[in-house]
């Protein structure tokens, strides 16, 4: 729980020896790399505590999975899209940060939008992300990083509520990528990112008037004032990863678009399907799941 | 209509006649009859058409005279999803076709229940039977979510149970296609608003819903349901290799069914999210 021994971990001062007390591994492995895509250690140790907060505290998220994570890159994180705001990725970086046997930084690759929004390129940059390109992944995953990709895009972030925890139809590129770059697949499942800020309706038409991917109207937004209607609603999350799946496919067989379409498939209806085994296991969105039996 | 439709409109009448004939000429080793499916027409007609007014695409993808194996989610307590797709492969124009239903029915012990089943289309599940029906050229489907699917509450509502893989086991050994059908509208026509767990134990059915009619109201009327429009898409077949070595069947059977069952689930998001109108 939130307390005052945990306020002392945020760091205003120091961010980076703050980050190395609690996580020395992480703060080793990344502290002399340099970055060709702009990730900036500092602002990174800034920003986790505000993640952690939300992972530890906010939203109680319960992982599963995490021995399935390799010690060394590279590896593929592919996952099912939620959230108005795309918190999931920050609540499987936190996962992995904190309580991974050794932390790692999850690379993900994100859409051209956010390099649109004025102040929100270099906080994206700086935290870790990348444009997302086939050339920047591919270079990602020769330096063996771990690289996170949502491959249902914007559209799957601004799902409706009638449409929470249902899936878009996957991009098949990453396993293209993938198989080029004879990756490990790790399939990511996250339940509660589509239910923390309710999408009642999505006006497209006044989203693409402002420029914006979707224009949501939710029991905050527009309705409150500025920081109040970023307030999502404490849900239970659950997380949980599954085994790395690696594709037995010569890199020239990256280019046999049936085969890769077929894969990018079965990946998206693995991931429904463990989302759709979750949501009947859950025993409500603000309790979250029974403890396994053998814990 | 003018008269120029006239000679079309009577060759699809004498195809129809042929078919309803033929119907009645082929070995029913499994008690199929054709008097009680033309019985019970007209009622599946009104929910078909009028009622539920069923949307179906992909009708045409059903091959003319060579076995198919149809997949589909199952919902409600009276397998509605099974009865319209007779409904609706029956009164097809081009490709007049009789659907034999594979199910568990050995747990209804009624005999009315049990015979009207029979005669309508439905074939107690067992693999040497699909097998036999495959042989016979036979259209089949199966809904293999299996009955705890049946009872599914109402805020898991178009959410695809597990599928058990040994059900498409006979079809994958064969080689014959499997067409994965989605259905929406169902879950919501007749809601699953409440569950009996003790009364279902103590009744000894593995089924038993609670929906706005159904055990409250007098006989006929606790079977009706909401006028909520229905979407069902049959997709393209699936694709497999035909094996002869017993671990690779097993293993296509596995493949294939998660397969088929993300297929449905995809659809069925895709149904919902296409969907404008739920009612009337």
């Amino acid at each position: 729980m939130a307390n005052w021994a945990n306020l002392k971990t945020l760091g205003f001062f120091d961010p980076i020896k703050a980050l190395e007390k609690r996580v020395p591994g992480f703060i080793s492995k990344y502290a002399d790399k340099e970055d060709e895509f702009g990730f900036k250690l500092e602002t990174f140790a800034r920003w986790e505590p505000f993640f952690r907060f939300c992972y530890e505290d906010y939203f109680k998220v319960d992982i599963r999975g995490l021995e399935n994570v390799p010690s060394a890159g590279p590896a593929l994180f592919v996952g099912n899209h939620s959230g108005l705001l795309p918190v999931d990725a920050g609540m499987l970086s936190v996962a992995l940060l904190n309580h991974h046997k050794s932390p790692l930084l999850v690379r993900y690759l994100v859409t051209d939008w956010f390099f649109t929004v004025p102040g929100m390129k270099d906080w994206v940059t700086e935290t870790g992300q990348v444009r997302a390109t086939l050339d920047n992944a591919t270079r990602l995953l020769a330096k063996n990083e771990f690289v996170g990709i949502y491959p249902e895009g914007l559209r799957g972030v601004g799902k409706t509520w009638k449409e929470r925890y249902r899936m878009i139809d996957f991009h098949p590129g990453f396993v293209q990528l993938a198989i080029a770059t004879q990756t490990p697949i790790i399939k990511v499942a996250t339940v509660g990112g589509d239910e923390i800020f309710p999408n009642f309706v999505n006006i497209k038409e006044l989203g693409r008037l402002i420029k914006f991917p979707f224009f949501p109207i939710t029991p905050g937004f527009p309705w409150l004032p500025f920081p109040l209607y970023m307030f999502p609603l404490p849900v239970r999350w659950m997380i949980n990863i599954h085994a790395p799946i690696k594709l037995d496919y010569p890199p020239e067989k990256a280019h046999d678009r049936k085969l890769v379409l077929q894969i990018a498939r079965e990946i998206q209806y693995d991931i429904q399907r463990d989302l759709n085994k979750l949501l009947r296991e859950r025993k409500s969105m603000f309790t979250g799941w029974d403890e396994p039996d053998d814990a | 209509m003018t008269l120029s439709h006239l000679p079309k409109l009577l060759r699809l009448s004498l195809r129809y006649r042929r078919y309803i004939k033929n119907a009645n000429k082929i070995e029913q080793p499994f008690g199929f009859n054709v008097r009680r499916l033309l019985a019970a027409q007209p009622l599946l007609g009104f929910l078909y058409e009028d009622w539920w007014k069923v949307q179906l695409k992909g009708l045409d993808r059903l091959p003319a005279d060579q076995p198919a194996l149809i997949v589909g989610n199952s919902c409600g307590l009276v397998p509605w999803p099974a009865l319209m797709l007779i409904y609706a492969a029956m009164s097809h124009k081009k490709n007049p076709r009789r659907i034999n239903i594979v199910a568990d029915i050995d747990w209804i012990e009624e005999e009315h229940i049990r015979n009207a089943l029979l005669e309508l289309g439905v074939v107690p599940y067992s693999s040497a039977n699909l097998k036999q029906l495959f042989a016979a050229n036979e259209l089949v489907a199966i809904f293999p979510e299996g009955l705890s699917a049946v009872s599914k509450p109402f805020a898991e509502r178009y959410r695809v149970r597990e599928f058990d893989w040994t059900r498409l086991l006979p079809a994958v050994e064969e080689g014959i296609k499997i067409f994965p059908m989605a259905t929406i509208g169902c879950d919501e026509a007749i809601p699953n608003i409440l569950s009996f767990d003790n009364l279902k134990k103590w009744l000894g059915s593995p089924i038993f819903a609670g929906t706005p009619f159904f055990p409250w109201l007098p006989f006929p009327i606790n079977f009706a349901s909401l006028p909520v429009r229905w979407s069902i898409t049959i997709a393209k077949p699936t694709s497999y290799e035909v094996n002869s070595d017993r671990d690779q069947i097993e293993n296509a059977a596995k493949q294939q069914c998660r397969f088929v069952e993300g297929e449905i689930q995809a659809e069925i998001n895709r149904l919902l999210r296409a969907r404008s109108k739920t009612i009337g």
